[in-house]
């Protein structure tokens, strides 16, 4: 039987590729967004730090600048420096 | 988003292919947001799901000597009590207390006001005879990444460990003057072994 092709629609998923499910600030599944963001993606993008521990950019900023003295990592506690692969 | 609903609206004027009619959704609502593409309003709404989360798997799995009053949990879930039972072969072993936490909308970037409630406050040397809680992660060891389970968890061990029941040595002048709220208390953590 010969087919042909009148028309074809691509479609392509995508994910992050973290080391853990959820975020460790919101409990949110990396997936999905921050609680402040409404499309995943790059415009609420996964960031890491130097300690390997990986959240929400949004989540992570917003904790960093609520932080006054200390900015560490809320998984470990290390000073936090961002990992810019 | 914005391109490929344009394209789309594009396309209505010509006869559009089946699969656009299949994949045809209603806009989201619009929300007013920033340049960089983030909400203008703070919604803390969105934030209480973290809450409902954390509810929901402390009922559904609980630590040992832990359950929630679920009847305690208020609408918008600012305020929780919950039940611990002190550990086997404890100073508490058998005794019943509940903690009582009150979240406010900055939630979990601030911590939780948990103090002591009820008739029976144990007798600890950091626990305070009106509930209040000497414990640095209640303040300045806060951290985004704690939890009420992980609150809990603290509070137990840190009965668990005690090895004499007293109270702190200057709960009197402390009961009398303190505010009412413990996170306005300038705690001096100096202990670490209890």
């Amino acid at each position: 039987m010969k087919v042909t092709i009148k028309s074809w629609m691509g479609v392509a998923s995508w994910r992050w590729i973290a080391n853990d499910e959820n975020c460790g600030i919101c409990r949110m599944s990396f997936e999905s967004t921050c609680p402040e963001c409404a499309l995943p993606g790059d415009n609420c993008p996964l960031v890491w730090g130097v300690c390997t521990h990986c959240f929400h950019m949004h989540c992570i900023v917003k904790w960093l600048n609520l932080q006054t003295m200390n900015k560490q990592c809320p998984m470990c506690r290390q000073a936090w420096k961002f990992n810019f692969h | 988003m914005s391109k490929i609903v344009k394209l789309f609206k594009n396309n209505k004027k010509d006869k559009p292919p089946k699969a656009e009619i299949i994949t045809e959704q209603k806009e989201p609502e619009p929300i007013p947001t920033t340049k960089c593409g983030k909400p203008l309003v703070l919604d803390n709404t969105r934030w209480e799901k973290r809450l409902q989360k954390e509810l929901m798997s402390l009922i559904k799995e609980p630590p040992p000597g832990v359950s929630v009053d679920e009847d305690s949990v208020t609408r918008n879930l600012s305020q929780w009590k919950i039940n611990i039972t002190g550990f086997e072969g404890t100073l508490y072993e058998g005794e019943n207390f509940q903690l009582l936490f009150k979240f406010n909308h900055k939630y979990p970037f601030d911590s939780p006001e948990v103090t002591f409630i009820g008739n029976n406050i144990p007798v600890h040397p950091h626990v305070y005879s009106n509930g209040h809680i000497c414990l640095s992660i209640l303040t300045e060891d806060w951290s985004p990444a704690l939890s009420v389970q992980s609150v809990c968890l603290s509070i137990a061990s840190m009965l668990s460990s005690c090895r004499e029941k007293k109270r702190p040595p200057d709960n009197t002048l402390y009961v009398n003057t303190c505010n009412k709220n413990p996170k306005k208390t300038k705690w001096w953590y100096h202990d670490d072994s209890v």
